[in-house]
């Protein structure tokens, strides 16, 4: 078990590192945009619209890495108090009752959405636009399929806690 | 028994969502789940069309395919490098150098350090924190009353979500900005007036300030009362403070560690208010600009290339105040076209040092460190916008609309009823949950009720921003007096913290209720804007 965990840890961490590298070509594109537009009055649609494809693909790509960390946002008033054992019982429930059934419905109805993007290859809203937004609206299907991955070894974690293992 | 619950399903999913929160399981996936469950139960019973769910995906597309929310990762950048280069020490040995052989020096140098941090990282745990253990240490030793110093410390660290920019405020804003369409929409008013992120940034400016100058005579008056509880510091004490690159004199500590952020700042936050940059292009200058901050003292030797594409910058301005530089126009006189050479020629410059800036923070750790530590934070903001998404999706499809509009128009009092219930809502959910995500449940399902029985949008906003923030100093759940337990030394006791915070809170009621009775405290800035 601690193998598998470590291995879906690994890929988990190792795309979402990958993927958060965007953030520094983000901040550059917003700073150049900023800078072009109000001295020389230039703007590209290109350059604009590239700020949204690194923007989100970090939202859809880190979602994962979170979940491994430990990081999502957690009211700590009775889980930080309970003994591990507890903690591993509401992971478990949560992640089977909560987590799983909201990534099917975000599969289930993102799959045709994107699909149908892809079929008509959905282009930019403005004419000189990236005419890759079929591509783009990929990364929600990558949110599911990263927070997947990292949740079954959020699960695996959650029972070796339960059952009392190395927490 | 099944009629009455499918009457009130919607009600039900929020009591449900609110209680199962309270387990600790991950609120983003908590919200989703139990609104996925209602829905379905919602669908058995016949009162929920599953069909409504097909709209999640282009929902969450939109939440995601959004410019101005990127704001949101470019400011947590740019307070993470600055937090990263140890600013909030160097700020407070520059203040405490100033102030410190005052009485009450200490106490006044920790609020406006606190002011200060707010503007530029906005991130409450790390202010308080930071504070809590370089400050606070130095207070005790030095004879302050524990119970005053805690308070201060506090106090000043939740100042970061009201005082611009900050994140809470950008992603409040753009909540308002639909709430607000949504209520001209019902309203039979397409055309009304639009609110923005920068709006609210306006508007909560003023109050923002009032509250650190509140904070500040509070001071004054506690330690003119009562000397002994803040005593002037030894000047040799302040050599403990810490804080400052080796072999900095003070002067340049001060102009680097204050006039530098201050003058970032007053940059970011100028060009949003004057309307000359959107809030997401500000962040991205407001990010650069403290990079090169980080590079300047992480790097001695690379200063002049830093202090030149710097001046570069200033000469483009300069030179933007006397020639219309725009390029790709066909009546250029030739000096534009010169002024224009020379501009590009001077970016050239600027993009070296930034460059530059990149490539110490990069050799010295921070960029990839402060690059990852955004992404992860900003990623899980978002997963708990999108899961509140689908609770907000649910909770309309099960008609919680229509129960939140005759709940609040059935309170006495109209509006100030409707939104004393707001607040205490508010106030009292602030103590399990964070600000972003009550704003991200709560906004969308009140506030466009709210602003349809005549709340101005950018007041509604400031209002919920000063109640949140109080909430979090109120204990004894406030986060930010958990913080400072965290940091401080054992020798504090627990009741000194909670009871350092009372005084504040009786401040920030005051000027809670003082917004309240005069919305233009909030709203007249904003207009001023607008006028321009």
């Amino acid at each position: 078990m601690d193998t598998v965990i470590r291995l879906l840890d690994r890929i988990t961490i190792g795309f979402a590192r990958l993927v958060a590298l965007l953030v520094i070509p983000m901040v550059l594109l917003v700073f150049a945009n900023a800078l072009l537009r109000y001295v020389f009055g230039y703007g590209s649609v290109w350059l604009y619209e590239s700020v949204i494809y690194c923007f989100v693909l970090v939202m859809a790509g880190l979602a994962g890495w979170t979940l491994t960390t430990n990081e999502h946002v957690r009211v700590d008033i009775v889980y930080a108090a309970l003994p591990p054992r507890w903690q591993g019982v509401i992971d478990l429930c949560g992640a089977i009752l909560l987590m799983g059934p909201f990534l099917w419905l975000m599969w289930d109805r993102s799959l045709p959405y994107v699909l149908r993007s892809w079929a008509m290859r959905e282009g930019s809203m403005e004419i000189s636009g990236i005419p890759y937004v079929w591509l783009l609206k990929t990364a929600l299907l990558i949110f599911v399929v990263v927070l997947a991955v990292a949740g079954v070894s959020f699960v695996l974690k959650a029972l070796q806690k339960l059952l009392g293992g190395r927490a | 028994m099944t009629e009455v619950l499918a009457a009130h399903l919607d009600i039900a999913l929020f009591i449900a969502a609110i209680f199962l929160m309270m387990f600790g399981f991950p609120v983003a996936f908590t919200l989703a789940g139990v609104a996925l469950g209602f829905a379905w139960l919602g669908a058995e019973l016949g009162v929920f069309r599953w069909a409504q769910l097909n709209f999640l995906p282009q929902r969450v597309w939109a939440i995601l395919n959004n410019l101005v929310l990127v704001a949101a990762p470019l400011f947590i950048f740019m307070g993470l490098v600055l937090e990263r280069c140890r600013l909030a020490e160097d700020m407070l040995t520059a203040m405490a150098r100033l102030f410190g052989t005052r009485p009450g020096g200490l106490l006044i140098a920790t609020t406006v350090v606190g002011a200060l941090m707010a503007a530029s990282t906005g991130i409450v745990g790390a202010t308080v924190v930071t504070m809590g253990l370089l400050a606070l240490p130095v207070m005790l030793k030095n004879g302050y009353d524990p119970v005053a110093a805690c308070g201060a410390i506090c106090a000043s660290g939740t100042l970061g979500q009201i005082i611009p920019p900050s994140i809470v405020l950008v992603f409040l804003g753009d909540f308002l900005t639909l709430a607000n369409q949504q209520a001209n929409l019902i309203s039979g008013n397409p055309t009304g007036r639009s609110v923005g992120v920068a709006d609210l940034f306006a508007g909560a400016l003023l109050p923002g300030l009032a509250l650190v100058g509140c904070y500040i005579l509070y001071q004054l008056a506690l330690t003119w009362r009562q000397p002994h509880l803040a005593p002037p510091l030894p000047p040799r004490a302040l050599a403990e403070v810490g804080g400052g690159a080796p072999g900095e004199s003070d002067l340049v500590l001060f102009l680097r560690a204050l006039v530098a952020p201050l003058l970032l700042i007053v940059a970011v936050l100028g060009s949003i208010l004057g309307g000359v940059a959107t809030p997401t292009e500000a962040a991205g200058v407001g990010a650069v600009g403290a990079l090169l901050l980080a590079a300047w003292r992480a790097a001695p030797q690379l200063r002049l290339v830093l202090a030149a594409g710097l001046f570069a910058a200033i000469g483009i301005l300069g030179l933007l105040a006397f020639f219309d530089l725009r390029v790709g126009r066909t009546d250029t006189a030739p000096a534009e076209l010169w002024a224009i050479r020379i501009a590009a020629g001077l970016l050239l410059l600027t993009c070296v040092s930034v460059a530059t800036a990149l490539w110490v923070t990069l050799r010295d750790g921070a960029l990839l460190d402060v690059t990852f530590r955004t992404a992860r934070i900003t990623a899980m903001i978002f997963t708990v916008l999108i899961g509140a998404t689908l609770f907000t999706l649910v909770f309309r499809g099960l008609g919680g609309e229509e129960t939140i509009k005759h709940l609040l128009e059935g309170l006495p009092g109209g509006l100030t009823g409707a939104m004393i219930f707001t607040m205490l809502l508010m106030f009292v959910l602030g103590f399990f949950l964070d600000f972003l995500e009550i704003i991200f449940i709560l906004v969308p399902i009140l506030c466009p009720v709210l602003i349809m029985m005549g709340a101005d949008p950018v007041w509604l906003g400031v209002m919920i921003a000063m109640n949140l923030q109080t909430s979090f100093l109120t204990p004894p759940f406030g986060f930010a007096l958990f913080y400072l337990r965290a940091a401080a030394p054992a020798s504090v006791k627990t009741t000194q913290i909670w009871r350092g915070a009372v005084p504040y809170i009786g401040l920030q009621l005051v000027a809670l209720l003082l917004v309240a009775a005069f919305p233009t405290l909030a709203t007249w800035l904003p207009a001023l804007m607008l006028r321009n």
